[in-house]
């Protein structure tokens, strides 16, 4: 969990950055379950930002998404994470289906002199609140995804990062004349997270 | 594969049959010996005496070895019986094999429709590489990609630098609409004082037309006094003076009117000037909205296109420049799938372990299967080697009757053409093979009288020779040959002349 200074509404770069990864964990399992990558009884309901939200219990994937959170933990507290992907690809084909893109801009001066900010915890719980809303809200206007499907985590990272030892360098997974939906943003006033999927065009095949 | 089994089978059952059948015989060959070594014994005390006895024994012995030897084959044949049992396990193996390629068959229609697919596929790939100028094979897309995602950076740049201009503009913008409020407060003002202007000149121009008619009035009296004057010349000295004061103070007033006349064109002027002024802070008013105009619409396009890169950018697209794309590795499907490849491994060594055990016992149970496989080659081989004999037979015959139907043609040509026709091969002396026809005329007078040709190629060509070289012949060849190039009519009028010969001869 964040941690936080004494006073409530006084958020770190640590803190933020332990709200933002912690966000990741839950949109993950949300993107999971919601569009059916994995089977439903492989989900357990939690009460999180006053949201019955579900965890994967598949313990492939909870440690996957445990690694996942921890490594973009470390690149939020040094600002050097830009964007984190989440990839839904066909298994069969590998073609890339679904793209849940969060874009992250950093304060630079948080990151550089050490400064904290202000901004109170039930703010940014609505924030997130109301975004994964939204992701549990697609599947009404997201294509179905009617074959299996295998998911991968991209992140932008700035160029100098040394490559952790469970990451390689990737191609960026672009899906051709993508539809785009742009979702709510959230901001700790040190990290604005911005949300989009962007999927592949049904119309593609006609046009 | 079937067929092969089946007669395996069958030939295994004889192979039986034949087995008990010479069992049997053994079994009575056995009896026989054991019999004549009895009897070989009881005439043993003899043998020194009688040499019938001896020739019986060798007779005996020779039909001992004849036996053995039936014996050995016996064997032979049970070896034999064995390999058809060892045969027919890979037999039933084989069928399993033949089922799973079926059934491998019947997945090959899916696959060649995913090939189709997959062709298409490619093929509109290679359309769309088509389409994309500047890219005419599937290497040139990195560098395009490259190129585009220096475009991207670069029009990135160009966002930046849009940017600020569009600040810049903006900033431009704000100055110069606090100008245009500036103007217009000086125009309302302007305008306020034209009016003032206006209102004083028309003041001053009532004023002036108020002195005018009192002017005309005090002129009209002066005249009136004047025509008093006339008629009351008496009182002439009287009025004469208060005709002076009224006309200085006519004077007076037309000094007057001319200061106000003055001051009136002084305000026209100044009007004319203000009403310049004016028309100029319009003009420039007019210019200023114009800018702000274009300016707005440059702040649209270039709104439009930020929208257009920030579209891109949402999309996923970098720069390379300062960007790297990570890819945390992720083996959760494939650990899925290894789970259950291993879970088919662990069947598949079940059952070979199962197999393999079932090969041991076979092994045991024929410990000499090895020499019996031999056999069974060596087996094959004779019979190969029978098939070969039967078909060396069969090419000698071919090669006999071909022999008899060639030397019927030959005479049937040499009866119908008159010509004795011998083919041979020659080489030359470059070592092409060529083929030789010599043609002997059946009224030929002497040996010498023979016509050479050569065929390569589809094309005959005489050859000169001594009796070719004759005047006569020389000159036949030249016509038939050469010019008419005929040979048919070359030998045909050789024929007839040949006989003509021989006949008047």
């Amino acid at each position: 969990m964040a941690s936080r200074t004494v006073a409530k509404d006084i958020i770190t770069l640590r803190g933020s950055a332990a709200i933002v990864s912690e966000f990741f964990g839950y949109a993950a399992n949300s993107i999971l379950y919601n569009r059916g990558v994995y089977p439903e009884e492989s989900f357990a309901k939690v009460k999180k930002y006053g949201l019955p939200m579900l965890l994967t219990q598949d313990e492939g994937v909870k440690s996957f998404i445990a690694n996942l959170t921890a490594q973009l933990s470390e690149w939020l507290e040094a600002g050097q994470l830009q964007r984190v992907v989440l990839v839904i690809m066909s298994k069969a084909t590998n073609e890339v289906l679904e793209r849940w893109n969060f874009s992250i801009e950093t304060d630079s001066e948080v990151v550089e002199k050490g400064v904290s900010k202000e901004k109170s915890d039930k703010e940014i719980m609505r924030e997130i609140q109301a975004i994964m809303r939204q992701i549990a809200s697609s599947i009404t206007y997201l294509p179905c995804l009617d074959e299996p499907c295998v998911f991968d985590v991209l992140a932008y990272t700035d160029k100098d990062v040394a490559v952790p030892f469970t990451w390689i360098e990737s191609d960026p997974k672009l899906i051709a004349n993508p539809q785009m939906v742009k979702l709510h943003s959230f901001d700790t006033k040190i990290h604005k997270v911005d949300t989009l999927v962007s999927y592949k065009n049904d119309e593609w095949d006609e046009q | 594969m079937e067929c092969r089994a089946e007669n395996a089978e069958k030939e295994s059952e004889l192979l039986k049959e034949q087995l008990k059948e010479l069992k049997k015989q053994l079994n009575e060959y056995l009896h026989q010996k054991s019999e004549a070594e009895k009897k070989s014994l009881s005439f043993t005390p003899q043998e020194a005496t009688s040499s019938e006895a001896s020739i019986l024994v060798k007779n005996l012995q020779e039909e001992l070895r004849n036996y053995e030897s039936e014996v050995r084959e016996a064997r032979k044949l049970k070896s034999s019986h064995e390999n058809i049992e060892l045969l027919k396990e890979k037999l039933l193996e084989e069928k399993g094999r033949r089922e799973r390629a079926e059934s491998e068959l019947l997945k090959l229609p899916e696959i060649q429709l995913s090939k189709e697919k997959l062709e298409d596929e490619l093929s509109s790939w290679k359309l769309m590489i088509k389409d994309i100028p500047g890219v005419s094979c599937s290497d040139d897309i990195p560098v395009k990609f490259a190129s585009l995602q220096k475009e991207v950076i670069e029009s990135m740049m160009k966002v930046g630098e849009a940017n600020a201009r569009l600040k810049q503009i903006e900033v431009a913008l704000d100055a110069a609409e606090l100008g245009k409020q500036n103007a217009e407060t000086e125009a309302a003002l302007t305008k306020e004082k034209s009016e003032v202007s206006k209102s004083e000149v028309k003041r001053i121009e009532l004023m002036l037309s108020l002195v005018t008619e009192e002017r005309d009035q005090l002129r009209n009296v002066v005249n009136e006094l004047k025509k008093q004057k006339n008629a009351e010349a008496g009182d002439e000295m009287a009025k004469g003076t208060l005709v002076q004061e009224l006309e200085s103070s006519l004077v007076k007033k037309d000094c007057c009117i001319k200061e106000l006349e003055s001051s009136l064109s002084e305000q026209k002027e100044i009007n004319n000037r203000q009403h310049n002024e004016l028309k100029l802070l319009n003009e420039r008013l007019n210019n200023e909205a114009r800018r702000i105009k274009s300016l707005e619409r440059e702040s649209d396009r270039l709104r439009s296109e930020i929208s257009l890169l920030e579209s891109k950018l949402g999309h996923g697209d970098f720069s390379t420049a300062n960007t790297k794309v990570l890819r945390m590795v992720n083996t959760l499907a494939v650990d899925n799938e290894a789970k259950q490849t291993i879970e088919a491994l662990r069947t598949e060594l079940q059952k070979t372990k199962e197999k393999l055990e079932a090969v041991e016992e076979l092994k045991r149970q024929s410990a000499d299967a090895g020499k019996s496989v031999d056999s069974y080659i060596s087996g094959k081989i004779v019979q190969y080697k029978e098939q070969i004999a039967t078909l060396e037979k069969r090419e000698e015959r071919y090669k006999t009757v071909f022999a008899d139907r060639i030397s019927v043609f030959r005479r049937a040509c040499c009866e119908l053409f008159g010509y004795k026709i011998v083919m041979d091969e020659h080489q030359r002396s470059n070592g092409i093979p060529v083929t030789r026809f010599t043609l002997q005329s059946i009224y030929a007078q002497s040996d010498d009288e023979k016509l050479e040709f050569e065929y390569e190629s589809g094309n005959t060509n005489i050859v000169a020779n001594d009796y070719t070289l004759q005047p006569e012949i020389s000159h036949q060849v030249e016509i038939f040959i050469r010019k008419l190039n005929s040979i048919p009519a070359f030998t045909a009028n050789l024929t007839v002349e040949s006989f003509n010969r021989r006949t008047i001869s």
